[in-house]
């Protein structure tokens, strides 16, 4: 059979469940009220956020624009929506057993190996799937609704602007490396769902090491230093390494620079090496499992 | 042979589900295999269908083995492992299409429908499986399991949950395949009277070892049968009896009935020494052969 086959017809069963659009409902439900929210209200609360930098500086144009909306709703969303990766990912195995499918597709002349990396490939797809939806409301939608100019991200000590010419870029590459971090989601959801006869226990195991990993990486103390960068939640985050800028000696920005290009590859390759590990650890343990549901 | 099982075992922990056992079915025959629940017959149905991995022995499968040439041998197998269960949330006819494009061949969509007619269900296709009743599901199930044409067909315990209506129209398909289509099959039970009804070969497992391995009409002797006799005074008729030739067959049951295992030609005989001796012969019957003899080897307590 073709692995093409395989993930069609694990594609087909992922559309087909209701659960999969709770996901596609939800995203497009939270970022809809924050955008309502921030186009009722927005002006206030940019004045509050801006009131330190008024004083020193004239700041004039569209600032709350649908580039910023874009990133606050990334800022915002991008913690959460492992939560509804897993709601799938985590289903793709443990559901199967549950409903009693898993030993009917394993009684069909597949191989063990290419069902699982099919239905890892399915998940990928959903995953891509889910963030190209949440960029067509967080970016297109914003960009429709609150036009377009230049950048201002509002930092602790500085505020960096990014001119308009020099944005889309740089959402496509933050959406390609959330699509990494995401998969990373999906890829260990999807291997504790091997260890599961029911959907639920990998959800609660992913967000529960989603904490637990994330609250090691707020927490600075010497114990966990030589862990966190080991740790995947350390670079879940790494999309906003490209908006942080270089800038010229006139303290302008550079037009497509990244300050810190190879944070963003290690972490990148860190996400890659997990997706990887949690791939291959799910094909060796399915190749050897008895399914007894 | 479609399938040679060698000293098959398999241990869950300190557990042993199946205990050498060693089996073989010949092609074109319906092979019965029975047990009690918990005998071990599904996990000996999953080990053949390399869905568990036994702990020793070796399954052959068309001459090879299964651990080997897994797919290839696939290929050629139907199952149904123990319930039907199916996509829910899909209809009969998309089930029977995933499934016949996981088995890897070319399946026209009027197969599917024929298959689907074969089980009785081509009206009823485009409903959810959700509101199918147990016995339409079970019905999906084995239509999923002949979608690709295979040469041998596994089915544990398909009239499972059915009413006496579907108990017989599973009974008659499985009579189809085998005599029309030449399929050979393997069918688990512990409805008795239904394997012996349709089996050729039968093997009887409990507690994860063969009992007894042969032809149904070798191993139930048509001429010997079981008799269960109830009569006003049981300790008297079984004193008679013991004078008798009788008394080989006699089993002695807990609740007052004797039980005797006799030719079928010497009932009216045996019943005419009761009457004679002044008791009152309230009922003589057959037990159900197939069943009575899988209890005399099964049972741990005496009939």
């Amino acid at each position: 059979m073709k692995f093409s086959t395989v993930v069609y017809l694990e594609l087909y069963k992922i559309f087909r469940k209701p659960r999969t659009y709770i996901a596609f409902g939800a995203i497009a439900a939270i970022v809809g009220l924050i955008q309502l929210g921030f186009y009722a209200d927005g002006k206030n609360y940019m004045q509050f956020g801006m009131q330190s930098f008024t004083d020193s500086f004239d700041i004039n144009g569209n600032i709350m624009n649908g580039y910023l909306m874009a990133y606050i709703i990334l800022q915002l969303m991008l913690v959460h929506v492992p939560l509804l990766i897993s709601l799938v990912a985590g289903d793709m195995i443990s559901g199967e057993a549950a409903q009693g499918t898993l030993r009917v597709l394993l009684t069909k002349p597949i191989s063990r190996a290419m069902l699982i990396s099919g239905k890892f490939a399915a998940s990928f797809i959903y995953t891509i799937a889910l963030l190209i939806w949440m960029a067509i409301w967080a970016l297109g939608i914003s960009m429709l609704v609150f036009g377009v100019d230049d950048m201002l991200i509002l930092k602790s000590d500085l505020v960096t602007q990014i001119v308009k010419t020099d944005i889309l870029w740089r959402y496509a590459a933050a959406f390609g490396f959330a699509a990494l971090a995401m998969t990373t989601v999906a890829a260990m959801s999807f291997f504790l769902s091997l260890f599961a006869e029911n959907s639920l226990g990998p959800i609660m195991a992913t967000m529960s090491i989603i904490i637990v990993f994330t609250i090691l990486n707020t927490l600075d103390l010497p114990i966990f230093e030589n862990v966190k960068p080991f740790l995947f939640t350390s670079h879940m985050l790494g999309w906003k390494g490209f908006f942080d800028v270089q800038i010229n000696e006139n303290n302008e920005q550079i037009v497509g620079s990244i300050e810190n290009l190879p944070a963003v590859m290690v972490s990148a390759g860190i996400l890659l090496l997990h997706i990887l590990g949690f791939l291959l650890a799910s094909v060796l343990v399915f190749r050897k499992k008895d399914v007894l549901s | 042979m479609i399938l040679e099982v060698a000293h098959l075992k398999k241990n869950f922990g300190s557990f042993v589900a199946v205990d050498d056992l060693s089996f073989s079915v010949k092609a074109g025959e319906v092979y019965g295999f029975l047990g009690q629940n918990g005998a071990g017959k599904s996990t000996t149905i999953r080990m053949l269908l390399s869905l568990i991995t036994p702990t020793s022995g070796s399954i052959q499968l068309f001459g090879k083995s299964i651990n080997q040439y897994r797919e290839e041998i696939l290929n050629q197998v139907g199952a149904v492992v123990e319930k039907p269960d199916l996509y829910k949330y899909l209809s009969g006819y998309e089930n029977l299409h995933l499934f016949a494009k996981m088995s890897g061949k070319l399946i026209s969509k009027a197969e599917i429908i024929n298959t689907l007619a074969l089980v009785g269900l081509e009206k009823r296709c485009h409903d959810p499986v959700r509101v199918y009743s147990q016995g339409m599901k079970q019905r999906l199930g084995i239509a999923v399991a002949l979608v690709h044409d295979p040469e041998f067909i596994i089915l544990d315990e398909p009239t499972n949950g059915l009413d006496p209506q579907g108990i017989a129209d599973i009974r008659n398909l499985i009579l189809m395949l085998s005599k029309e289509r030449r399929k050979t099959v393997l069918v688990s039970s512990h409805l008795l009277s239904e394997i012996e009804q349709i089996a050729d070969s039968m093997l009887i497992i409990n507690k994860g070892r063969k009992i007894v391995e042969g032809k149904v009409n070798e191993l139930l002797n048509p001429n010997n049968v079981r008799l269960e006799i109830v009569v006003d005074d049981h300790l008297l008729a079984k004193k008679i009896i013991e004078s008798t030739l009788w008394s080989k067959g006699l089993k002695h049951a807990p609740d007052g009935k004797i039980i005797v295992e006799t030719e079928a030609a010497a009932v009216g005989q045996l019943n005419k020494l009761l009457v004679d001796n002044k008791l009152n012969v309230s009922s003589l019957r057959s037990m159900n052969s197939l069943e009575a003899y899988f209890l005399s080897l099964t049972s741990d307590n005496e009939v």
